[in-house]
């Protein structure tokens, strides 16, 4: 199910991915992946997605793609819509590669 | 019915709600406690080993049905003890046929007594940390893990818009959560208020009270002679109280009365009882006058009764301070026998059991073991269940870690059915 981050993953296909995240992690009941657009706004008046919520993103975000986010990286603008979250997620993994590369 | 001491006005107990070891709902509580059963028996919710006790008062099976109607992740953040608190809730609200969303949100109050909130959520969430490694666990699992939980679960879920507040007094919380519904409802705050407690099982009290050698192998025995300590156990109760006024205007019932009300704190130790009982001496006084009842008055007594050796009989002397020798034939309900000690929501389950009575016109049988113990020789009732003669008056005790003593009258001129 979850390729490692060093598989070559394009942003539509991160974007869907994001997406399955949100409605499975988060137990939206009702709510296909499908349905969340790319710009619709996450939290608020968008997907009303709350603090909690916030929480249990990352943590399917980092299960989902291995990655591991620091609290200190977490930012309103990243986590506004799932076009910024895949632009959050893609800066993971090249940091991710750059790293497994240094240390060859 | 004797009038008020104090001003204000009367205050209607309308519906009530439980869940406690016999079952989910009002009916297997009674059927319970008329049968005369106990419902300490071994536990399952979690692993025993290593203490010397191996039963509780466990809830059955049902928590998920009683969260069915909500969505995955508003279930997936409410602790053990909300799902309790919201199943009894919505049972006393339907009791009493109050629709919350036709009054005004502001004047309806909730006071919701707690010892253990989502402690239980807590131990697992935990436990799961310290083998999880580098992963994380999901943050939902504790999103209820404070005190305030049940009654926050209870106002969200029943649009309740005026005063919540949680009291975590230990074993007089549930009692001082009736007693603050009381002054909210006559002072005009709200005119009905939700009111009682939720607790559910937890490793930190199960060891704890193991810790203490606080607690009987086999079922606890309140004022008997065999009696080795307390069970714990589990559930919740909740009241629906109103004022008179505003049940008389949308043709409500009243089930009984809350006459009056009193607490006070010994102001002794942290678990040890004032040995002379002043506290709850106090306590008793002060709800008696509250209620304008007199000594005389009182038929029963619903008592705190732990069965631990020391608890029942310095409870004991409390209640021969205020009644003397008239304290023999003032019949005694130890609820604790039935379904053990619910911490902060006993004193809600227990005057749930004192209001079936006064509905019901009888008092249900005790479930003993040995006999009577002459130290604190308790009128029990055994064997089959005793008729009440109306107008009848329950007085419903609790007294707690720190010394927080609580007294609860309740009063009515009838059964139900009659």
């Amino acid at each position: 199910m979850n390729p490692s981050p060093r598989d070559k993953a394009s942003t539509a296909d991160i974007r869907t991915r994001i997406k399955r995240v949100i409605v499975e992690s988060l137990m939206l009941e009702g709510l296909t992946p499908e349905e969340i657009g790319d710009d619709q706004a996450l939290f608020g008046e968008g997907l009303g997605l709350d603090s909690v919520d916030a929480l249990e993103l990352v943590l399917g975000l980092e299960s989902e793609f291995g990655i591991k986010v620091k609290s200190e990286q977490l930012d309103r603008e990243a986590f506004s819509n799932v076009n910024a979250l895949a632009g959050f997620v893609e800066r993971h993994l090249e940091l991710a590669g750059s790293m497994r590369a240094a240390r060859k | 019915m004797a009038a008020n001491a104090r001003s204000g006005p009367r205050i209607w107990v309308t519906g009530l709600g439980a869940v406690t070891p016999f079952g989910w709902g009002m009916e297997a509580f009674a059927r319970g406690l008329y049968e005369g059963r106990t419902a300490i028996r071994p536990l399952s919710l979690f692993s025993t080993d290593g203490h010397r006790t191996r039963i509780a008062g466990e809830v059955p099976a049902g928590l998920e049905d009683a969260l069915a109607h909500l969505p995955p992740k508003q279930r997936a953040r409410l602790s053990r003890t909300d799902g309790f608190a919201l199943a009894a809730a919505r049972e006393a609200a339907a009791s009493a046929e109050l629709e919350l969303s036709e009054h005004g949100r502001p004047s309806v109050g909730l006071f919701v007594g707690s010892s253990t909130g989502g402690m239980l959520e807590g131990e697992r969430f935990f436990g799961d940390l310290r083998t999880a490694g580098n992963r994380r666990l999901a943050a939902s699992r504790i999103a209820s893990q404070q005190h305030s939980g049940p009654a926050d679960a209870i106002a969200r879920a029943l649009g309740i818009g005026g005063p919540v507040v949680t009291f975590s007094s230990a074993c007089s919380a549930a009692g001082m959560a009736i007693e603050a519904a009381l002054r909210s409802l006559r002072s005009g705050e709200t005119e009905v208020a939700l009111a009682g407690g939720a607790d559910s099982l937890c490793e930190l009290t199960y060891a704890g009270f193991n810790s203490l050698r606080a607690v009987d192998e086999q079922p606890c025995r309140p004022f008997q002679t065999g009696r080795k300590g307390l069970s714990l156990g589990e559930g919740s109760g909740v009241l629906v109280l109103e004022t008179e006024t505003h049940a008389r205007g949308r043709g409500a019932r009243a089930l009984a009365e809350l006459a009056g009300a009193g607490s006070s704190c010994d102001a002794h130790h942290m678990t040890a009882p004032d040995p002379l009982g002043e506290g709850l001496v106090l306590a008793i006084e002060k709800a008696l006058t509250d209620a304008g009842v007199d000594l005389e008055d009182i038929d029963v007594i619903n008592a705190h009764g732990t069965a631990t050796p020391l608890n029942d009989v310095a409870e004991w002397k409390a209640l021969e301070r205020v009644f003397g020798a008239r304290l023999a034939r003032i019949a005694i309900q130890p609820t604790k026998s039935n379904v053990g000690h619910l911490l902060g929501a006993c004193g809600a389950v227990e005057a749930v059991a004192a209001l079936l009575a006064l509905t019901q016109g009888s008092l249900p049988p005790t479930p003993t073991v040995d006999a009577v113990d002459p130290e604190c020789p308790a009128n029990l009732v055994i064997g089959a269940a005793r008729a009440l003669s109306y107008p009848a008056t329950v007085l419903s005790v609790n007294l707690a870690f720190g010394g927080a003593n609580v007294a609860l009258v309740f009063r009515s001129d009838k059964p139900e059915s009659s």
